[in-house]
């Protein structure tokens, strides 16, 4: 074969130049494409390697605790143990169902049941665990590790369950936990999906300090969601933020005595719709605070069925309303302040007997009083045991609408305490202003009168009238109601403690005090005439006021049992402090429709002074020796 | 034993030395891809190596002038491949590329692109036109490369059709056409383009395309290949993540991590550096095929080494351009990096035709 000698070899040199170029021309795209991914797109992509391969474990953080004043457990996040089989290690599911009917119950369709879930599971699902059994216990833990070590595929996963040891008792006051909302979760929010997180009462108010922060963990797993360790893992995670422990909430400790409260549910007991409040005058902290009726804050933390959401839905006494921090009509145990107004004005002398007849004129309208046969001239003290509407009409007639409106507000009235829980109402004090806005015709001087016994536009909560009474039993000194005592960590290490904390005076003459406090006592204590003697004991001296407000102003006058609809009763309010020399407790009763004060309230009040005396501590000591 | 002397002096140390580089760093790259994946394909990978090396030096060692008688037989061998193919082949995710041999698959498309060369070398030799092709010569050499192309398509494989298309454009171009002949090429070419869409190509192959413009229009298929290979190359940055530590394919979430996309674990665990280095390479190996074709002792012998050369740089440039996202994902191998026994023989057979020529090139 001879050689063809290439008459062009010069020519092939240049082609073969020309392809050089593309070539490196074509590679150099290459090169820059390269650098544009390592470089410029580099910190992105690396990004989304770690989201590859990356998994986060959240790490709750144990909520803290509430404590009563004494250090009974009212809310507590208690470890639950959730059971879990992970399809993908399940070697063989015959076993493993075997082993597990003999840590938790199963029958045999369970078991069919599970064995389907686990077989049916495909692709990635089978890496994702399903869930077994929710809160099996201590003792079936123990079982369940000794299986885990044994069998394959099951796993066990902890899960903070709140509890609330009184149930139903108090609930209002501690609240309950849900789930976030959508708008809730997200970037920057504390909150998972399956956070829980205070929605109602003390564990909403509280959250920030109850929380704690919840920590995370991140590990490694492969395209099919294995978790892997060691190696590549291992070298995967470096320089990666992988550990955060969870941080533990702070326990709050509350001026709450639980046994208080358990009788303060007792002593409702027999009343559908209420509140009780009882106070210490000389601090402000609040001992015990109920609303009837109550739910179960253990069943509305997560494990509300719809039975029990349909019952509370149903329930026409409004289980979700606070009413110990909603407003009410406060009718005659507005008396005292009434009077206070016109002491301190000077419109009054106690002393004065002044005509208290079953009606009184003003203006072209007629002011009944409760008893339509009048009580004759009596003074303050036979005036307020009589809860003589008339005496006070008058007085009303004589201060206006707002001066009663200046002293209402010195006893907190019209504005909402520093509670601030459950959409805690301001109440109304009613001024001409007011009425000018809100009345139909406007102001009319005679709705002085109707203010000057709590009715009219006046609006009062249990704990504004637990408050009130307290600076009238303490000398006048006015304490914002308070709930939390100490805040402290886990280790028992205290963060920050509450102090009385006094929001204002009642500015009033210690001699005009004094002559409240005892027509308050009269009010419980006077032979004839006390409305609220059902409150009265034999062993010490306990001061109230009784209180029947009208709701409708129709049934004046008629037979108020007669009355059925629910709403159109009166409320009964009882407003107590005791030991009348040196006040320990007040005590505020307010049953919602629920009758007459000195009836239906008053004993209440007794019962929990005497429960109080009896079980808690010994408030009668002065009285009880004089007994000896 | 002066002319082995003489031999080797006129050896061509750059090929060779970039050669030996990337068989030693794609056995090391594919030790990292069986780490991953608990084999042994590094070692298989080897053995391949070794055997090609051996075919490599037989297929230096005999002049490949006294070769060119058997290329007729070689291609009409090759066409009876491709043709058995497509009745007994073995059915991969749809299409039939691979003959079962039992101990090893084989596939025919890999030696198409030696044939085609060879032929095409063999035609230019026989057919020689010093003042330029015309359109009418061009027709025989047509069905020289539509032939096996066709062959090809139907299997379907659309990389190596188009592999076989530009490994034969390129060794055209080298040489010298009329003018009439190269307008009439570029618009006939222009022209068929709609035609390939829609009648040649199938749907997947459009995706993939299509994929190219728009990323998300293909998530999980040939998508979901590209997208993570995209962020093996970027995630390894300029040093890389180190051999064994490249979690796109430690973790199993870049598939082909050691056939079609070899290239991104490299460049995810040996990063730019690695990256700059393996084209540097096969840029030396390329550039050395082109010094050999133009010093080449016959036509023959220049259109052989353009042809290898050609076959590696259309290789590098679709597989990495895949790897990259520039390109459609198309089932090209990266030359000798991606494991494959035909791929790593049939490109060892074509280092040993370039060797064979550039010793026995024209000494100026």
């Amino acid at each position: 074969m001879a050689d063809y000698l290439d008459s062009s070899a010069v020519g092939y040199q240049k082609s073969a130049r020309r392809l050089m170029l593309i070539a490196a021309l074509a590679f150099s795209v290459l090169l820059l494409r390269l650098a544009h991914l390592q470089f410029i797109e580099g910190r992105q992509l690396k990004g989304v390697s770690v989201h590859n391969f990356a998994r986060r474990v959240d790490l709750p953080a144990n909520r803290g605790s509430i404590y009563d004043r004494k250090g009974r457990l009212l809310a507590v996040s208690r470890p639950s143990f959730d059971l879990y089989i992970t399809p993908a290690q399940v070697k063989d599911i015959d076993v493993l169902l075997e082993g597990l009917g003999q840590v938790i119950e199963l029958d045999a369709l369970d078991i069919l049941k599970l064995k389907e879930k686990v077989l049916q599971r495909q692709g990635n699902w089978r890496y994702k665990g399903l869930l077994v059994a929710r809160d099996i216990g201590r003792k079936h833990v123990a079982l369940a590790e000794d299986l885990r070590s044994r069998v394959a595929g099951i796993s066990i996963q902890v899960r903070y369950q709140r509890e609330y040891p009184m149930g139903e008792i108090g609930a209002h006051l501690l609240g309950y936990l849900g789930r976030p909302r959508p708008d809730e979760l997200g970037e920057g929010s504390p909150y998972r999906n399956d956070s829980m997180l205070g929605r109602f009462g003390l564990e909403k108010k509280l959250e920030e300090t109850l929380r704690g922060e919840d920590g995370f963990e991140r590990y490694v797993v492969n395209a099919r969601g294995a978790r892997k360790r060691g190696g590549w893992a291992e070298r995967a995670l470096e320089g990666l933020d992988n550990y955060r422990p969870p941080q533990r909430g702070h326990d709050v400790v509350l001026t709450i005595d639980a046994d208080l409260q358990r009788i303060l549910a007792n002593a409702l007991e027999g009343f559908e719709s209420g509140a009780a409040v009882v106070l210490e005058p000389d601090t402000g902290a609040v001992l015990g605070i109920i609303s009837k009726p109550s739910f179960d804050p253990n069943e509305w933390s997560g494990r509300l069925s719809f039975a029990s959401k349909q019952a509370i839905d149903d329930n026409p006494y409004n289980p979700m309303l606070d009413k110990s921090v909603h407003s009410y009509f406060p009718g005659s145990i507005y008396k005292p302040m009434t009077a206070l107004a016109a002491l301190e004005e000077g419109v009054l002398d106690p002393e004065l007997p002044i005509e208290s007849p079953g009606s009184y004129e003003f203006g072209n309208r007629i002011f009944h009083c409760h008893k339509r046969s009048g009580h004759g001239a009596v003074d303050l003290n036979a005036a307020m045991a009589a809860s003589a509407d008339v005496y006070f009409y008058k007085l009303g007639e004589q201060l206006g609408i707002d001066t009663l409106a200046r002293y209402a507000r010195r006893f907190g009235f019209g504005q909402r305490t520093a509670l601030g829980i459950n959409g805690e109402s301001a109440g109304i004090v009613p001024t001409k202003a007011h009425h000018d806005k809100n009345t139909r015709g406007g102001f009319q001087y005679g709705l002085a009168l109707s203010t000057a016994i709590g009715q009219g536009d006046v609006r009062t909560t249990p704990l504004q009238m637990a408050m009130a009474y307290a600076a009238l039993a303490n000398g006048g000194v006015l304490y914002s109601p308070r709930v939390i005592d100490h805040i402290r960590t886990e280790d028992q290490r205290e963060i920050s403690r509450t102090q009385p904390i006094q929001i204002g005076t009642l500015e009033a003459r210690p001699d005009h005090l004094a002559a409240i406090k005892r027509a308050l006592e009269r009010a419980v204590n006077d032979p004839k005439r006390a409305t609220g003697h059902h409150a009265a004991i034999p062993y010490g001296v306990i001061a109230g006021k009784t209180g029947t407000a009208q709701v409708r102003k129709i049934v004046r006058g008629m037979m108020r049992q007669s009355v059925n609809r629910f709403q159109d009763r009166d409320h009964a309010w009882f407003a107590a402090f005791a030991p009348y020399d040196n006040p320990k407790l007040v005590v505020i009763i307010f049953l919602e429709h629920g009758g007459s004060g000195g009836k239906d309230a008053a004993p209440i009040a007794r019962r929990v002074f005497e429960a109080y005396h009896q079980q808690i501590e010994p408030i009668f000591q002065t009285e009880a020796r004089l007994g000896r | 034993m002066s002319k082995l002397l003489a031999i080797l002096a006129r050896a061509p140390w750059v090929l060779l030395i970039a050669l030996l580089g990337l068989c030693a760093l794609s056995v090391y790259n594919l030790h990292s891809t069986s780490m991953a994946a608990g084999n042994t394909i590094y070692l298989r990978h080897l053995y391949w190596m070794l055997i090609g090396g051996g075919v490599m030096i037989v297929v230096a060692l005999i002049d490949y002038r006294s070769l060119q008688r058997f290329v007729p037989l070689f291609y009409l061998g090759v066409l009876t491949l491709l043709l058995l193919v497509l009745l007994v082949g073995k059915e991969v995710n749809g299409s039939k590329r691979w003959i079962d041999l039992g101990f090893v698959g084989f596939q025919p498309s890999e030696l198409a692109k030696l044939a085609i060369i060879l032929s095409l070398a063999s035609w230019f030799q026989r057919v020689p036109r010093p003042g330029g092709y015309a359109l009418k010569d061009l027709l025989p050499v047509a069905a020289l490369i539509g032939l096996p192309m066709l062959l090809i398509l139907l299997e379907p494989d659309l990389g190596h059709t188009l592999m076989l298309l530009f490994i034969s454009g390129s060794m055209l171009v080298f040489e010298r056409f009329e003018r009439r002949a190269m307008v009439t090429l570029l618009i006939f070419g222009l022209a068929s383009a709609p035609f390939v869409w829609e009648f040649v190509l199938r749907d997947y192959q459009k995706s993939r395309i299509l994929t190219l413009v728009d990323s998300k229009a293909d998530t999980h298929g040939a998508g979901w290949h590209a997208r993570q290979a995209r962020v093996a190359v970027g995630s390894g940055g300029f040093f890389g993540k180190g051999h064994g530590h490249g979690t796109q394919v430690a973790g199993g979430f870049l598939p082909e991590n050691h056939t079609d996309f070899v290239f991104a674990n490299l460049a995810e665990e040996q990063g730019f550096l690695g990256g700059f280095f393996v084209l540097a390479l096969y840029l030396a190996l390329i550039i050395s095929a082109l010094r050999s074709a133009s010093m080449a002792r016959d036509r023959f012998g220049r259109h052989v080494a353009v042809g290898v050369g050609a076959l590696i740089f259309w290789h590098v440039l679709m597989n990495m351009g895949m790897v990259l996202n520039i390109l459609p994902v198309t089932g090209v191998t990266l030359p000798l990096l991606s494991y494959g026994g035909t791929s790593v023989v049939t490109v060892m057979s074509a280092m040993g035709l370039l060797l064979n020529i550039h010793l026995r090139r024209t000494v100026f």
